[in-house]
């Protein structure tokens, strides 16, 4: 015993290392290049951002929320505004929500298409890596011209949108979707059939079912190991009227999340085809009077998995908390339990493979 | 059209005495803990512990609502994964829970501010209805229990150097 | 003749190896659907390199780095002599060492398992490396590279075998992907950068040029497969060494990086496969 516990060595990995885009620490203890313990830490980039709610008008609050993170940007403040419009039973119109809904899909595609492109990355795969970022270009075009800004769309606010898609903007959008998709269709075929890629990805970091129950994970890292449960049957925005069934895999390893979320990214390119078949006409928003009061809870499925928001409001124009529980933090747990065991080759496609977000994570 | 679902949700408020039998009662149930956070309203602590049903979406929340001072048991022996959650709480609201596992006392997030979600009034409440607990020696079997495992971490740390 | 092979060695490999350097970065940039940099990066890289502070983790490091160079240079030195081609592989291995030193003697961790990967890639390497001087042996009895050249037809025709098994583990000896384990070209990584993690400015110049060198010998050996007494055979042989380094290239850009357990496979695999096979078959035919 004395003897093995000698050959042990602790490697440090992060909160700066060049696989992570984002700051997490995890002490990594090894036997040769097997992993046999864990220990994750956060707390780089706490910024403290719930705690502003009580100092920020709750209208104003949307844009802080939006900021939360660059990638499910839109989600937060999705969520954010509707938790305050619950606490306030506003009823948003028709037309928005079907923006809100197809913004919403943009935004799984960027993530999903960003995230595939690290986990390329991540098993050292550069020229599929590019591609899919080249791919994700496309749709990031797409929001630039519907919203303006990137990442940051800014386009949610109590009790409506801000900004229209025209008709002429939603030829555009199936346009480039329909090139996007014949393109994504080979880079999928090449995370699926690969001999390499597989290599890399079948079997690898595998939860079972009641695994990822007990653990608490979510999203795609949940449905990949065949926990069909995508919030967004929830039929919140306009995903009610939208015909869609949640992706699903049985393998729980490293090959299923790949699956999955590039599965997804076609699911979204059809909700948003969906989405404009059926948008109607009418207003944007509606005026909003008074101050949230009461609470709620609101359940989203960011591209991540299911995030929720909590809102307190007091009766004044501060809210009294705003409570964000971001995918990551649920899916940590997990990761750490895929590590164990597994070789230290394989720890950057475990830590990708929850698509971390740390930043939203500690807000 | 695809299954829709249209869960039922609830806020149940509860005694904290009867937390670790509530939260038992949902694992059996085979409930997922979906989210766990702390805020403060009027002078106490609101706790609230998501638990959502991976069939039909309900979501049911446990509510405690407590004195500043008041101790809180961990529930990490029925949910693994609510040690990220009790950390947190304790950290940014100063909840008292205790004995959770694995504990980062205090160091999740890397912040230098003790408890800043926490006013500044509530902070002084929250010291002075301490030592009224303290002078009258209750929860002691608690406090004998985070001492106990305090303990053994720092002597686990010893034998590590 | 053999001081003038030797001069040329040493002045145009790393000019040769720094140029299909800048051409591969180019290449593989168009087949990621980049622009890429110029041509002569790698020299200007070089050029930055040498002129940064020196800073050091161990001193020995930088012995060990020359070390590594000049075993490196010699053994070059030694197979465009024409000198024994066995000789040429066991100071090439010994060359290898030096590296997994520097690469040991700091402390970081990321280092230290590049350091032992480079050896397990040296183990994957080496009997395909070996078996290729005994098939060289069998057909030509001897190992001296200077009679090699002057044989009546290429090598290759009865080995294709050895050729093919070289061919893959010449993946291993550039450090490309699928194969970039020790230390890759990027340092997306698990390792960082491993071996190369802790070298820094004029020491990282000396493993960059040594790497240069390095991949010369490597398609030298190649070029040894189709060079025969006729001079027509040289511009064959230059345009198969490039054929082969665009396989590489290829190869890097549509694959994954494997796990060194796979990596072993794999290359013992094809090694006992090709070289084996045609192994048998020569010892038949003798």
């Amino acid at each position: 015993m004395e003897e093995r516990e000698k050959k042990r060595s602790v490697v440090p990995f992060g909160p700066q290392h060049p696989v992570l885009p984002e700051p997490i620490h995890l002490d990594l203890v090894l036997e040769d290049e097997k992993v046999v313990d864990v220990i994750p830490s956060i707390g780089f980039i706490h910024r403290g951002l719930e705690d502003l709610v009580k100092k920020r008008d709750f209208n104003e609050y949307v844009y802080v929320a939006e900021r939360t993170c660059g990638i499910c940007s839109f989600g937060h403040g999705l969520g954010y505004v509707e938790a305050v419009e619950k606490c306030m039973n506003v009823e948003v119109p028709i037309r928005a929500k079907y923006l809100r809904t197809i913004w919403s899909e943009m935004a799984r595609i960027h993530s999903h298409l960003l995230w595939a492109g690290l986990m390329a990355d991540a098993f050292g795969f550069e020229n599929l890596f590019y591609q899919c970022w080249r791919l994700r270009e496309k749709n990031l075009d797409l929001v630039e011209m519907t919203t303006g800004g990137r990442l940051i769309y800014s386009v949610n606010k109590v009790g409506g949108v801000l900004k229209d898609i025209t008709p002429d903007m939603q030829k555009v959008i199936l346009n480039n979707l329909s090139e996007l998709e014949a393109e994504l269709r080979d880079v999928y075929k090449t995370f699926m059939t690969d001999y390499s890629v597989q290599e890399r990805t079948r079997g690898v970091g595998v939860l079972t079912k009641e695994q990822v129950h007990d653990l608490g994970c979510c999203g795609p890292y949940a449905r990949a190991s065949g926990v069909a449960r995508d919030i967004r049957q929830l039929g919140y925005e306009a995903y009610g009227e939208l015909d869609f069934e949640p992706v699903v895999s049985n393998d729980g390893d490293n090959y299923a999340r790949c699956d999955v979320r590039l599965r997804e990214v076609f699911q979204s390119i059809d909700l948003i085809r969906q989405a404009i078949a059926k948008i109607p006409n009418g207003e944007l928003s509606v005026p909003v009077k008074g101050n949230p009061d009461g609470e709620a809870f609101i359940r989203i499925e960011q591209p991540r998995g299911e995030a929720i928001y909590y809102v307190e409001g007091n009766g004044t124009k501060f809210l009294n908390r705003f409570r964000l529980r971001t995918p990551t933090f649920a899916n940590i747990p997990g990761m750490c339990e895929t590590m164990k065991g597994c070789s230290y080759a394989d720890i950057p496609l475990l830590v990708v493979t929850i698509d971390p977000c740390i930043s939203c994570t500690e807000r | 059209m695809s299954a829709k679902f249209t869960p039922k949700e609830t806020i149940r408020v509860i005694e904290k005495d009867g937390l670790l039998r509530e939260v038992m009662a949902m694992k059996s149930r085979g409930m997922r803990l979906s989210q766990a956070c702390a805020s403060y309203k009027d002078g106490k602590y609101e706790l609230s512990y998501s638990f959502s049903d991976d069939k039909t979406l309900d979501y049911e929340t446990l509510r405690v609502v407590c004195d500043l001072a008041d101790r809180i048991p961990s529930i990490h022996d029925f949910y693994s994964c609510a040690s990220f959650y009790e950390n947190e709480m304790r950290e940014l609201f100063g909840v008292k829970i205790e004995l959770i596992e694995p504990d980062y006392h205090n160091k999740l997030y890397r912040i230098k501010a003790e408890t800043p979600f926490l006013p500044e009034d509530a902070k002084a409440e929250q010291k002075k209805q301490e030592q009224e607990i303290s002078l009258s020696g209750a929860d002691s079997d608690l406090d004998l229990a985070q001492a106990a495992a305090d303990e053994k971490l720092a002597s686990g740390k010893k034998e590590e150097k | 003749m053999r001081i003038a092979m030797i001069i040329l060695y040493l002045v145009l490999a790393p000019l040769l190896g720094g140029l299909l350097d800048g051409l591969d970065r180019r290449i593989s940039a168009r087949m990621q659907r980049r622009v890429g940099p110029p041509v002569l990066q790698p020299f200007y890289d070089v050029q930055k390199l040498f002129a940064k502070q020196r800073i050091v983790v161990t001193n020995s490091q930088t012995f060990l780095m020359i070390t590594y160079l000049v075993l490196m240079v010699f053994t070059g030195c030694m197979f465009y002599s024409g000198a024994d081609m066995l000789m040429c592989f066991f100071v090439l291995s010994t060359a290898g060492i030096f590296l997994y030193f520097a690469a040991v003697v700091t402390d970081s961790p990321y280092s230290y398992i590049g350091g032992q990967r480079e050896l397990f890639q040296e183990m994957c390497c080496e009997p395909a490396v070996l078996l290729t001087g005994v098939g060289f042996y069998l057909l030509e009895d001897t190992f001296e590279t200077a009679k090699i050249v002057q044989a009546d037809r290429s090598a290759i025709v009865a080995l294709p075998g050895f050729f093919a098994a070289f061919l893959f583990i010449l993946t291993i000896k550039m450090r490309k992907s699928p194969f970039d384990e020790s230390t890759s070209h990027h340092p997306h990584q698990e390792l960082v950068k491993g071996v190369t993690t802790e070298l820094g400015a004029s020491n990282l110049a000396l493993f960059q040029i040594t790497e240069w060198y390095e991949n010369i010998l490597m398609l030298s050996v190649i070029a040894l497969f189709i060079i025969n007494k006729s001079p027509w055979s040289i511009p064959a042989a230059i345009l198969v060494v490039l054929a082969a380094y665009f396989l590489e290239i290829l190869i890097d850009n549509t694959s994954a990086r494997m796990k060194s357990g796979k990596m072993l496979e794999l290359s013992w695999a094809v090694t006992i496969a090709a070289a084996g096979v045609n192994l048998l078959i020569l010892i038949l035919v003798r």
